[in-house]
């Protein structure tokens, strides 16, 4: 393979100038205090961060992380100071580090993640839950209490509701936490009631009242009991009654209205029939994402259609890009052609064009009525909804795709033709072989060898690219039906909206289940590619 | 196939032009230069395009064509304006910062990468221990599950490290580089590990035998002699991170603190027609380093591609 060749050149003439002078010259330079100083200074700034993450850690009573840090640290400071063991460890250690932190942790929570019904409404732990469900079905009684009221923020900013009892007049601080009777004269108070100021708090008015709007609809007051105080517009509130009670025996929550029961449902939801109480907590659900995929009519719809999408987008570029490629390189690569650098730089530079550029310079070109290409297609009264349609789009993808990828696939074809020997064409015609036989029987089988692996290579990166299909339609045109799913969706832009979009919520679960089966997939074909290429090898 | 009918066709008229004139004329190859001039069009289109609309002084989509009305600089001006002149959308005053961002990114990632991955790639290489194997098939393994299978674990990690750790949260370049980092270990080490394999042993012995330890070793005599391929490395590993979008995209949230791709791409889902000039700008300011750098070094990077395949 030209690969090889071209790679380990670059230091052959080095070595053979500079091999033998170069040991002597490296222990003078590394032995001593200059290396043992770059090595003390490194483990100084290691055993910085380990205290600095430690003091944060330990304010905030996070003693099981606590744990690790000094841990690690400890290993990472006894490899270093105690000489001569574990050499080989020494060197693997600094990227393990990061490999272990940012790759195999990710994975192992993705894995766990993909077991529970982690997603919007069920993000809490069970005993923040039934808080939650008890604060948000609190409701208004017919002869409730009711305030006159300002927000306000405490000497240390954090938000209050100063109150006003309006039947006998008592005046309270209320916070998250606590309600607290103060004196009448803390307040100043307007002709018509309303709060003004009040003495150790700022009132908030103007601008500042309408950026704490959203805390103060989820500011809830304990006024006793399970009652609660909330704000109703900006300057009055109302103390609430719950309308549920739960019961931490039985762990049931029954309403007071008719005594119906909401049970634990093993889902992380309180049911009671087909009510569900919101929110709903974090729990673990077994192969429920994965059987969704298969038996949920909503959800396998979408699945097998995004996946057969991916799979005909990631074959088509590949193999429309090689076709491409490896014409070029054979009819522009002929000796003695003129010209031939020039077509050679002008084909290499989408390749060196950095391709999320590219794909959004293309998202304007196909644009439906300014793009130049409608514009230049215009002329001869055509109009192609290049985005719009979903099947247009499908179309625009692969082309584009095939475009970024026709350079690299041009490049290979180059170096792999290159390495043919000729003599082997030449046997084959002196054969008698016609020219296309030649091609096909000696040239191609010759040439997969080395291009087999790296268009094995680029249909798993074609598989899970992202950019190409988000940056150009953002998965799009949408197809209607009840998913976030695009028409042009591949499985990894799917995952991505069904963890991201807020459009139907979001569900890391479901995303961390398909992500796990994009996992199988692409080790499989990888595999396959392993044992094949071992086979393609022993052939030539 | 019609298309490899004719290629394989030329083996015979090259022995002919060998024999006839020693200049072979425009005539006989003149499909060759019809091909190779289409697909020129076709390669630098998009091209040209952006270059005319970066510098048309109609500065909307529809007013873009591939030959600019009159030359203008307006558009690299906005670019780099304060709020007052781009006030109709805010973010296009951020183009600097993307730009920063992306480079410290990029470079940071690039040079870890190279470091990380030639350490462990030496102690694969040169040393002989318990579990080698194993941990050379288990990183062959893992880069199988790219970190962008994990992009909602590794959302949901930073977001609550940031909850205690302030620098290491959403929005925090730190954060995005360290994250990244994790990814290099794989394809680099075997990459690394191959070529080390090709360095001489007896250069190694012959420096411990005059009293050198294994790190002055790797310093001493093995990097400077891999320097051109953990150069290549570097590079390749630069472009990778300037193109990636998924992680970036769901770490960086706040305009002043997003890398090219994100910025770039919430700039134009925006306002896409009339704000094409400037965009096409800043597309070109952001391309042409890359450019001018993949082209000088064509050479090598061709022979890192075919090995690792890393972009493509």
């Amino acid at each position: 393979m030209t690969a090889s060749a071209v790679s380990s050149q670059p230091p052959r003439t080095g070595i053979r100038a500079t091999a033998w002078s170069l040991p002597s010259r490296a222990v003078a330079l590394f032995s001593g205090p200059a290396g043992f100083a770059v090595k003390i200074a490194l483990l100084s700034i290691a055993n910085a961060v380990g205290l600095w993450a430690l003091v944060i850690l330990a304010g905030r009573h996070q003693w099981t992380a606590v744990g690790i840090v000094v841990a690690v640290t400890a290993v990472i400071d006894a490899l270093y100071l105690v000489p001569g063991r574990a050499v080989p460890a020494k060197f693997l250690i600094p990227g393990t580090f990061f490999l272990i932190a940012f790759q195999v942790i990710p994975v192992a929570y993705t894995i766990d993640v993909a077991f529970t019904n982690y997603s919007t409404g069920h993000i809490l732990k069970k005993p923040a839950a039934i808080q939650q469900i008890k604060q948000v079905t609190l409701a208004e009684t017919a002869n409730g209490t009711s305030f006159t009221m300002a927000p306000a923020h405490d000497s240390s900013g954090n938000l209050v509701l100063l109150l006003v009892d309006d039947q006998n007049g008592k005046t309270y601080v209320g916070t998250s936490k606590s309600l607290t009777p103060v004196p009448k004269s803390t307040f100043k108070r307007s002709a018509d009631g309303s709060i003004t100021g009040a003495t150790g708090y700022t009132v908030l008015t103007g601008a500042a009242l309408i950026t704490v709007s959203k805390d103060l609809s989820g500011l809830v007051i304990p006024s006793g009991g399970d009652n609660g105080i909330r704000a109703e517009g900006l300057d009055t509130a109302v103390e609430l009654h719950p309308t549920l009670r739960y019961n931490a025996q039985r762990d049931v929550f029954v309403r007071i209205s008719d005594g119906a029961v909401f049970h634990d449902n093993n889902r992380g939801s309180f049911v009671h029939g087909k009510e569900e109480l919101l929110p709903g907590w974090k729990v673990y659900v077994g192969f429920h994402n994965f059987s969704r995929l298969i038996h949920s009519k909503l959800i396998r719809g979408p699945f097998i259609r995004v996946f057969i999408w991916t799979l005909a987008f990631a074959t088509l570029t590949v193999f429309l890009s090689f076709a491409l490629g490896l014409f070029l390189a054979i009819t522009l690569n002929k000796q003695g052609l003129r010209l031939r650098w020039l077509y050679r730089s002008a084909l290499i530079l989408p390749y060196a064009v950095p391709g999320f550029l590219s794909l959004l310079v293309w998202r304007g070109l196909m644009n439906d009525d300014f793009g130049v290409i409608n514009k230049l297609l215009g002329h001869i009264g055509v109009h192609v909804p290049w985005l719009f349609d979903a099947n247009w789009a499908k179309v625009s993808v692969i082309v584009v795709s095939t475009w970024l990828t026709v350079p690299y696939f041009f490049l290979v074809s180059l170096g792999a033709l290159q390495s043919i020997p000729s003599e082997l064409i030449e046997a084959a015609r002196v054969d008698g072989a016609s020219p296309w036989a030649s091609f096909r029987k000696v040239t191609l089988p010759l040439l997969l060898v080395a291009v087999a692996p790296l268009m094995i290579a680029s249909f798993a990166f074609n598989f899970n690219n992202f950019g190409n299909i988000y940056l150009l339609t953002g998965g799009g045109p949408s197809v209607g039906d009840n998913t976030v799913a695009g028409a042009t969706d591949i499985l990894i832009s799917y995952t991505y909206k069904i963890a991201f979009a807020a459009g139907l919520g979001q569900d890391y679960g479901l995303a961390s289940a398909v992500g796990i089966i994009i996992f199988f997939i692409v080790a499989a074909i990888s595999w396959v590619s392993f044992s094949r290429t071992k086979a393609l090898e022993n052939l030539a | 196939m019609s298309t490899v009918d004719e290629t394989a066709g030329v083996a015979v008229p090259r022995t002919a032009a060998r024999r006839g004139p020693r200049f072979p004329t425009l005539g006989e190859n003149w499909w060759r230069h019809a091909i190779g001039i289409v697909a020129m069009v076709w390669a630098l289109f998009p091209v040209a395009y952006v270059i005319s609309a970066a510098f048309n002084a109609d500065s909307t989509l529809n007013g873009a064509g591939i030959i600019p009305r009159s030359i203008t600089l307006h558009n690299f001006k906005q670019l780099f304006a304060s709020g007052a002149a781009t006030k109709h959308f805010a973010s296009a005053a951020d183009y600097p910062y993307w730009y920063m961002n992306t480079l410290i990114v990029s470079a940071a990632t690039a040079f870890f990468t190279v470091m990380l991955g030639a350490l462990a790639a030496y102690a694969f290489s040169r040393f002989r221990f318990r579990g080698r194997r194993m941990g050379m098939l288990f990183l062959l393994l893992i880069q199988m599950f790219p970190q962008l299978l994990a992009v909602v674990a590794i959302y949901l990690i930073v977001f609550n490290v940031g909850g205690i750790f302030h620098v290491l949260g959403l929005n925090s370049i730190t954060a995005l580089i360290i994250v990244y980092l994790g990814g290099v270990m794989g394809v680099n080490t075997w990459l690394m590990k191959g070529f080390f394999d090709t360095i001489p042993k007896e250069l190694d012995e012959s420096a411990r035998v005059d009293g050198a330890t294994p790190a002055q070793v790797y310093w001493g005599v093995v990097l400077p002699l891999a320097a051109p391929v953990l150069a290549v490395i570097a590079l390749l590993s630069f472009i990778g991170t300037i193109n990636e979008f998924v992680i970036a995209s769901v770490l960086l949230q706040s305009s002043k603190h997003q890398t090219l791709p994100v910025g770039l791409y919430n700039f134009i889902s925006g306002q896409y027609a009339q704000w094409w000039g400037p965009f096409c700008a800043g597309v070109l300011l952001a391309a042409l380093p890359v450019v001018v750098f993949m082209m000088s070094l064509q050479k090598f990077i061709v022979g890192g591609l075919t090995q690792g395949s890393v972009k493509g």
